[in-house]
């Protein structure tokens, strides 16, 4: 009888054993041959053309894939739509985590969005890679498990000022932007820039992501008498505040942050009055000869020939390199911890997007340049700098 | 800039009242609400779009290719959901143009993707005329007189011609309507046909004076509907003038008060009308059927 209890509290024991070796060794969405990962992007609603960025990285997934995965593990890729919607995103989010469990989240547009799913993946410990808007919430505080990638639209902004006073002489600058997170803190940037060199901002006009009846705002600025307008809004509204402003005759130079940097499609919405804006770029630009572009164009050509190739569809690509160049450092020995030490040892890495570092443990910043370009008439970008530093 | 807001408030305000116009012809006659509108004025709308953009078609027949489609998917949505509705209530018919809302949001979203796009259009959205120093572009001038026209037909339509005469009977008693020999099954097709087709025009006026998108009627449907309430619900003199004065209205909020808080005079107008005076500035009596 004591023999056969003691077979008994041996197999228990051995249970456990192997119960607990086997959980401290599984990591959430990552098996032999597989690691799950998810993205949200609005592939329906207003911001519905920044849902193109979601695609773009399903392009990376698909080729890296095609090529073998990475060390042995190729990637199963999970795309879901938000509509823009931040109460589908924390959804969507939970979805990730609770239902698919996947290892990490890479890219997702919108600031509002990310910032309902933000906490709660840090605290399930979920890494993620490349937030699709530029703005401290990503960095401050630090957040041990987010990468940002996307340069600081504040920075942008700044430095965007300071290219249109400084370069181009312009004085009276005025602000057009969308109220939220994404337009004020473009704003700040061009405060920020304004007040440090004591000038005084001559108009500031906000409109909301749904107003579709510019008239108003584009007279304003017009009775500012701005000769630059520096705009940072969503694709719609450039477009309505270029068609209202051309209707009264209001013709000052106009500029604007890189997530407006589609020009084909800026050129065919506003049907030319695109011309002549100035654009801040967080890529290369469509028809480059970087090699890694040509790779991408031909990829394109073979897994996603529907999709037009533009700056926000292989955007998703930019946003996403940095991840799997984490995967790729940690090793075979993938886990949240090795891949976030990976993350760290980041310097200077370049796909097609901006220079990529996080300087250690306090640094979750990568992207910190951006370039500028002037669209021509025909759509066209004239690169009219190099990539210039915009965050110290 | 006093002037140059009214003239702008006017224009956009003429797009509201053509859609505020759509809501009412379809509110007189059945007393729903149909919120569907909208998408039913932006899928038109993508119609023309591919009929002018794809097929190179000429304006003129676009625009009477694009009038047929209007025509044929209210009276299919009228016959095919509304009418089908077991046992329906304002309510329910209410829901079930949500529905058909979502349901049409979702195609335009598939068939078309969410890409922004340029509808050719022969009037100029850049070039203006100027009157007196006040500036107004092409497209708002016409929009204008294209909104005044149709909305001076509708008036005449209702009040002097058989049918519309038998749809205002409809509206005040469909069973003595229906005694009087007045088919009012086919009268409610033929509503819901006139109200698709006046949107499908305010589709493609708004999307000529900005883009075109899935999204685009969104925000003048609701700034439709405000205009229907301020003008009355049940009063198409009401509609228009409900939709100029909120399109002046907002504008002149947004010049002189706030910028920030124009789109939400829309929705104050609302509350306040509903409160002051529920049946809308122009219509004579509020009648709640029971």
């Amino acid at each position: 009888m004591m023999k056969k209890n003691l077979i008994w509290v041996g197999l228990l024991v051995f249970t456990f054993f192997i119960a607990a070796t086997a959980s401290a060794q599984a990591v959430r969405g990552v098996t032999d041959t597989e690691i799950l990962i998810g993205q949200w992007g609005p592939q329906t609603g207003p911001a519905a053309p920044w849902g193109a960025v979601a695609r773009g990285t399903d392009l990376l997934v698909k080729m890296i894939n095609d090529q073998g995965g990475i060390h042995g593990r190729k990637f199963k890729y999970f795309l879901r739509d938000d509509s823009y919607m931040p109460a589908k995103t924390k959804a969507i989010a939970k979805e990730f985590v609770e239902q698919i469990g996947v290892f990490a989240v890479v890219g997702g547009v919108g600031v509002a969005t990310g910032m309902t799913a933000r906490d709660y993946l840090m605290e399930n410990k979920v890494p993620w890679g490349g937030p699709v808007t530029g703005v401290y919430e990503w960095i401050h505080p630090i957040q041990k498990y987010l990468f940002a990638v996307y340069p600081l639209y504040d920075d942008e902004a700044f430095n965007m000022t300071g290219y249109l006073h400084e370069k181009l002489g312009f004085k009276k600058i005025a602000m057009f932007y969308q109220n939220d997170d994404y337009g004020k803190q473009g704003v700040m940037g061009v405060e920020r820039y304004l007040l440090k060199h004591k000038i005084k901002l001559v108009e500031k006009v906000s409109a909301e992501v749904t107003d579709r009846d510019l008239s108003t705002h584009a007279l304003k600025l017009k009775n500012s008498g701005a000769e630059a307008v520096i705009m940072w809004t969503n694709p719609t509204g450039a477009a309505l505040i270029l068609g209202e402003s051309a209707k009264i005759g209001f013709k000052p130079q106009w500029a604007t942050s890189s997530t407006l940097s589609d020009s084909a499609l800026m050129m065919q919405i506003t049907r030319g009055l695109w011309g002549g804006m100035i654009t801040s770029f967080f890529g290369e630009l469509p028809d480059s000869n970087h090699p890694l572009m040509v790779k991408y164009r031909e990829a394109h050509k073979k897994f996603a020939p529907q999709e037009r190739w533009g700056v926000f569809y292989y955007a998703g690509i930019i946003f996403a390199e940095p991840f799997f160049e984490g995967v790729r450092r940690a090793g075979r020995n993938l886990t949240t911890e090795s891949w976030v030490k990976a993350m760290e040892t980041i310097k200077d890495f370049q796909g097609i997007g901006p220079p990529i570092t996080y300087a250690g443990i306090k640094d979750r910043q990568g992207g910190k340049h951006v370039f500028y370009g002037k669209v021509r008439p025909d759509g066209s970008i004239e690169r009219i700098t190099d990539w210039i530093r915009i965050t110290k | 800039m006093f002037g140059q807001l009214i003239v702008s408030g006017l224009a956009v305000g003429a797009c509201y009242a053509l859609l505020a116009l759509a809501m009412v012809i379809i509110y007189k006659t059945s007393e729903v609400l149909n919120f569907a509108q909208g998408e039913m004025a932006m899928i038109s709308t993508f119609i023309a779009f591919t009929l002018l953009d794809t097929y190179q078609v000429p304006f003129p027949y676009a625009l009477a290719i694009t009038f047929l489609f209007a025509i044929v998917l209210a009276i299919f949505f009228e016959m095919v959901f509304l009418r089908q509705a077991k046992d329906p209530t304002v309510l329910g018919l209410i829901i079930i143009t949500l529905g058909f809302e979502m349901v049409l949001m979702g195609f335009v979203g598939w068939k078309w993707g969410p890409d922004q796009r340029a509808l050719p259009f022969p009037v100029s959205n850049i070039e203006a005329y100027t009157f007196y120093g006040l500036i107004i572009s092409k497209i708002n001038f016409w929009t204008l007189i294209v909104s005044l026209v149709l909305m001076l037909i509708l008036f005449l339509f209702f009040r002097y011609t058989k049918l519309g005469i038998a749809m205002r009977a409809t509206q005040q008693n469909q069973l003595a309507a229906r005694v009087m020999g007045i088919r009012t099954k086919w009268i409610f097709s033929f509503t819901w046909a006139i109200s698709s087709m006046v949107g499908a025009v305010a589709g493609m006026l708004i999307a000529a004076m900005g883009v075109l998108d899935p999204p685009m009627m969104m925000d003048p449907l609701l700034k439709g509907f405000a205009s229907g309430v301020l003008g009355g619900m049940t009063s198409l003199p009401g509609a228009a003038v409900g939709g100029a004065l909120l399109g002046v209205i907002e504008n002149l909020f947004g010049g002189y008060v706030s910028l920030s808080f124009k789109s939400v005079v829309a929705f104050a107008i609302i509350v306040l009308m509903l409160c002051i005076k529920p049946s809308g500035l122009l219509a004579k009596h509020y009648v709640k059927k029971v």
